[in-house]
């Protein structure tokens, strides 16, 4: 990989990490169903949707958390996260224009390790947030 | 409702899973994630890993892809009780919904195409709220997963499901 890794000494608190957009459609719903193995309706079926009272289907949440943690590691480098979590707060609908968001909220050193805790959060167009997260990356000094 | 603290300290099951190359890859894409890293070994060799890695949520997947039933332990507590089932099971019938709240990884070392982990959970905690007239019961289950191979505990995950009614 050509990617040169980010370093501890190149953040600082506030700093955000990339923006990353994606619009939701049903093709990402069934993709992501075969890959967890969640085949829930409620995910790729509308008309089970439709008939529970749901307008249409709806993203499945650990897609949501994945995306994010996408966006996460675009910025941190694969393999540098040490802890993320996710709160659902939201459903997301097919047409949800999704933004990820990190930010640096905090760096430190503890036993030796270089570390940076960040807050995330997946908001749709209208910045209603869908899913809210953090994490903390161990960066090379 | 009272609830039935005891189960807090519980054993929810034991599991044995292989991560192979296929799903990872698929999985990666299913998150929007085309990084070569996790498509290639040479990519991930060139970015430092030993084998191809897993994207940072696979831990929530990766036992439907590689938890093969022949490989599974004999002594699974899970096969006698099933606490997940029972307890929330036991909310369902009074009615409500289920929803998951909050997951959350803890890494230890990154989880790569080849290992074959061994996971092993329990209830870590089991509480209700009222909020807003609603009864909302909380259940958060923990998994550790180990490297079959050296012991050396690889992930850990937390799930926080809500039953509200």
């Amino acid at each position: 990989m050509a990617r040169s890794k980010l370093t501890f000494d190149q953040v600082k608190e506030g700093d955000a990490a990339p923006v990353q957009r994606h619009e939701l459609n049903r093709t990402d719903l069934v993709m992501y169903a075969g890959a967890s193995g969640d085949f829930n309706p409620m995910h790729h079926d509308d008309t089970k949707a439709t008939a529970a009272g749901f307008p249409s289907v709806f993203g499945h949440g650990m897609f949501s958390a994945g995306f994010l943690a996408k966006a996460l590691t675009d910025y941190v480098g694969i393999g540098s996260l040490r802890h993320f979590k996710v709160r659902f707060a939201k459903q997301t609908w097919p047409g949800d224009d999704l933004t990820a968001r990190c930010t640096v909220v905090r760096k430190r050193v503890e036993n030796g390790q270089h570390l940076v805790d960040l807050e995330c959060s997946l908001v749709d167009g209208k910045g209603e947030v869908k899913v809210s997260g953090e994490a903390t990356a161990e960066l090379p000094a | 409702m009272a609830i039935d603290k005891s189960i807090i300290g519980q054993p929810t099951g034991k599991s044995r899973i292989v991560i192979e190359r296929g799903p990872v890859g698929i999985f990666a894409r299913a998150v929007k994630d085309d990084s070569p890293i996790y498509q290639s070994p040479e990519a991930a060799r060139a970015a430092g890993f030993e084998r191809i890695p897993v994207p940072p949520t696979y831990g929530f997947a990766m036992s439907y892809w590689g938890g093969f039933p022949e490989i599974q332990p004999a002594d699974d507590p899970g096969k006698k009780r099933n606490i997940l089932m029972e307890v929330m099971g036991g909310l369902m019938s009074q009615g409500g919904v289920i929803l998951h709240g909050e997951q959350e990884f803890v890494y230890h070392r990154p989880i790569m195409v080849g290992d074959v982990l061994a996971g092993e959970g329990k209830v870590v905690d089991f509480y209700e709220r009222e909020s807003k007239g609603k009864v909302m019961t909380f259940l958060i289950t923990e998994n550790v997963y180990r490297d079959e191979k050296s012991g050396q505990p690889v992930l850990t995950t937390r799930m926080n499901l809500i039953h509200r009614r």
